[in-house]
């Protein structure tokens, strides 16, 4: 047995780390080392499911420290978050509390679970929604008012002592794993962590642990052993670990779908269904196109000219973002709204009705659109994504996700209308995932007012389009053009450090670049 | 670039032709849509805050300017892509100055300067004179080679449209031809916009809203009480 194991999994004292991973996995966190690849086909519908794994064994048993072997020896894993049976416990009533403090409430029951909730977080995890898990204080022995929001895990392992006990729960899981150990080694574990951790007495822990603990892992825990598709032994596990591994690693890898380079320019390739795609005409994108005035063609002329000066570059992209925003918020609802103006004469004229109104910014290059955005809406709340293109295939990564509360919060998401910013739609992927992104948080179609200055009609625009036919999308330009390049790594020759890249001809260049660096 | 329809005429707002129709060739409306409705109808709420009041009359003022750029004079221009392309595009020509009637056609400036960066600004202040009951100069500075220039006169409001008419006189005296003048203006009286258009009918005029008319003490109705008060001192 390794020194460690009588230390609680994955507490103080932590297996060492594996060099390629400086992942530190905690609870009821999303953990990203490399960004997560497209979850949905071109269709924009989800082609698989989250990965669900479900972990249960006797407390102290270590399903905590299984769970983050798991998610160490996975290595590079998209995004994973391990979600605790302990938050989960339900709100208590004033007795129960009383209860509690005097250590007599039995959470060891399956009824202290709140296993209706739990299951309907998980599944919409699972359905890769977002979640707002409870959180409960282990001090107050009570859940807090303030939920914790969940989103963006392709892989989910739950664990808890009841975590394969009931079947609503077990339905979501596509591996049960239950961690088998000695009911003498799970004792000491426990009398460890609570004595040390929590300051509790001897006495009181082992009252405890006959009273309630014994009975309910004998009861519920240990026959739901059942259930499960692996045992895996609490300790000396490595093997285990590696086969669950490699049996996870499988799955995502029938589950990947890489499709940008096919998106990028559609008409050149065919698609998965066989066919390819005539080259889109402008009038079946459906854009919505700033009128195409002298200034806004002049502003277009100094932006595409590859010798303006910086200082020209930022101040007509901030010009144009204005123009472009004012234009934009015609599709925001609008209601009668009547006001006496200082003369003392009635004026019946419109207020903008919309529940909630944020932006999104897909960051780098959407960020050239904000301060335009807060020259019209000066008081709404600004989100961002964060998903570059991945260096050796092009596909996307979604790395950052930081949303708004009003979408952050599914009722809310439904209500709120959000203006999602980028500097050009080329290729369509990070535009895709964005859009995606916002999808499965609830925000509605017609709610998502994508703008831009630049669109590529033969790029993948028309992809999007096909996927996202209710989406507004404003522009103020529109380009013919995609072009395929490569650029070659530092060494040359077209080596593994090269990446492929798509340019729009004639363009305005890189955006982002030309605006920060 | 693709080809893109040609710029459709911004559809006439109805309540504006509902004051005045036709309206002047010379007078250009902005695109009569709800959000602009919307902002309208919070600037001429009597109980909107000053913060508010900026903002939002900054946001018309921005879009006016806008309009009133799109009557200047563009040429043919060739450019160098960075992505290696040639792009046939038009480069702005004619420099321009702006003119702020004071004082509330000052606060037109910020929004002006938002739109053509570091562009030079005339003054002009005219007042009533209380013994001719006529509008008169009381004091005026201009840029050196304003008669070179498109000018863009600044002034909210446009009620009796004498003092607007006096700063035209003024700027015509300096050598500024008619047509090379662009009156911006927010709210316009019909009385005002029909006296300052037959008067200088070259003369374009970018206009938000065409109210209903004057009152006794000649004030825009509904209009939105006094701009500069509002602006400057409420």
């Amino acid at each position: 047995m390794p020194d460690d194991a009588l230390s609680r999994p994955g507490g103080r004292i932590s297996p060492p780390k594996l060099a390629t991973s400086g992942i530190q996995p905690a609870k009821n966190t999303v953990l990203v080392s490399h960004g997560r690849p497209p979850w949905y086909g071109e269709n924009g519908e989800r082609i698989s499911d989250a990965f669900v794994v479900g972990i249960a064994g006797g407390s102290g048993s270590g399903k905590t420290h299984v769970a983050q072997q798991i998610v160490r020896s996975l290595g590079s894993i998209p995004s994973v978050v391990i979600l605790s049976q302990d938050s989960f416990y339900k709100r208590h009533t004033e007795e129960e509390l009383a209860l509690a403090h005097a250590s007599a409430f039995d959470f060891d029951h399956p009824d202290s679970i709140d296993m209706p909730l739990f299951a309907a977080c998980l599944s919409d995890l699972k359905a890769c929604k977002q979640s707002n898990i409870p959180v409960y204080s282990f001090v107050t022995h009570q859940r807090e008012d303030q939920p914790k929001y969940l989103y963006g895990a392709a892989i989910i392992i739950a664990e808890g002592i009841m975590a394969l006990q009931d079947p609503g729960l077990r339905d979501l899981y596509d591996l049960k794993l239950f961690v088998q150990c000695d009911s003498d080694l799970m004792l000491a574990r426990r009398l460890k962590r609570d004595v040390e951790e929590r300051g509790r007495s001897v006495t009181g822990i082992l009252e405890q642990y006959l009273r309630y603990v014994k009975p309910a892992y004998d009861n519920y825990v240990l026959p739901s052993q059942r259930y499960a598709d692996i045992i895996v032994p609490g300790s000396n596990n490595t093997v285990a670990i590696d086969l669950i591994c490699t049996h996870i690693r499988g799955k995502l890898l029938e589950r990947s779908n890489f499709f940008r380079r096919k998106m990028a320019i559609p008409h050149l390739y065919t698609s998965p269904s066989g066919h390819s795609l005539p080259e889109s005409k402008l009038e079946d994108l459906n854009l919505t196109i700033l009128p195409q005035t002298r200034q806004l063609e002049g502003i277009f002329t100094i932006l595409r000219s590859k010798t303006s000066s910086m200082q020209d570059f930022i101040f007509f992209v901030d010009r144009l973002a204005t123009l472009l925003m004012e234009f934009a918020l015609q599709f925001l609802p609008y209601s009668a709204r009547t006001v006496t103006t200082p003369i003392g004469t009635a004026f019946t004229g419109k207020t903008m009705s919309a529940k909630y109104i944020c932006g999104v910014s897909i960051l780098r290059s959407g960020g050239t659109l904000e301060r335009g955005f807060r020259r019209v809406l000066n008081d709404v709340p600004m989100g961002s994504l964060l998903v570059p293109s991945n260096n050796t295939d092009g596909e996307p990564l979604m790395l950052h996700v930081m949303l708004p509360v009003c979408i952050r919060k599914r009722h809310m998401a439904e209500e709120t209308w959000v203006f999602l910013l980028d500097a050009q739609i080329g290729t369509g992927a990070s535009a895709f995932m964005s859009i995606k992104i916002l999808l499965d948080h609830g925000v509605k179609p017609e709610h998502i007012i994508f703008v831009t200055f630049l669109v590529a009609r033969g790029g993948g625009i028309s992809v999007l389009r096909r996927a996202f036919p209710d989406i507004k999308i404003v522009t103020a330009g529109v380009d013919d053009v995609v072009q395929e390049g490569w650029i070659d790594g530092p060494q040359g020759g077209g080596n593994e450090q090269g990446r492929q890249v798509w340019t729009i001809l004639p363009g305005l260049g890189q955006i982002a670049d030309r605006y920060y660096l | 670039m693709a080809t893109i329809p040609p710029p459709v005429p911004p559809p006439q707002p109805a309540l504006n032709q509902a004051q005045m129709n036709p309206l002047p060739p010379s007078v250009f409306t902005l695109p009569q849509t709800a959000q602009l409705e919307a902002l309208y109808t919070i600037i001429r709420s009597k109980e909107t805050s000053r913060g508010d009041f900026l903002f939002y009359s900054d946001r018309i003022i921005r879009l006016l300017v806008e309009e009133g750029l799109n009557h200047l004079p563009v040429v043919k221009k060739v450019v160098q892509t960075p992505t290696g392309a040639t792009y046939e595009g038009v480069g702005f020509k004619g420099k321009i100055c702006g003119v702020s009637i004071l004082r509330a056609g000052e606060a037109m400036e910020a929004g002006l300067r938002e739109v053509c960066r570091s562009v030079r600004i005339g003054k002009i202040l005219i007042q009533r004179d209380e013994e001719t009951a006529l509008p008169k100069l009381f004091y005026s500075k201009f840029p050196q080679d304003i008669a070179e220039r498109y000018v863009l006169l600044l002034d909210p409001m446009l009620a009796t449209g004498g003092s607007a008419m006096k700063a035209v006189e003024v700027l015509m005296d300096h050598g500024v031809p008619e047509d090379r003048i662009i009156f911006i203006n927010l709210i316009a009286s019909p009385e005002g916009l029909r006296t300052f258009c037959t008067k200088y009918p070259l003369l374009k005029v970018i206009t938000g809203w065409i109210d209903l008319g004057l009152n006794e003490k000649a004030y825009i109705i509904p209009g939105l009480g006094d701009f500069g008060e509002r602006r400057y001192c409420e």
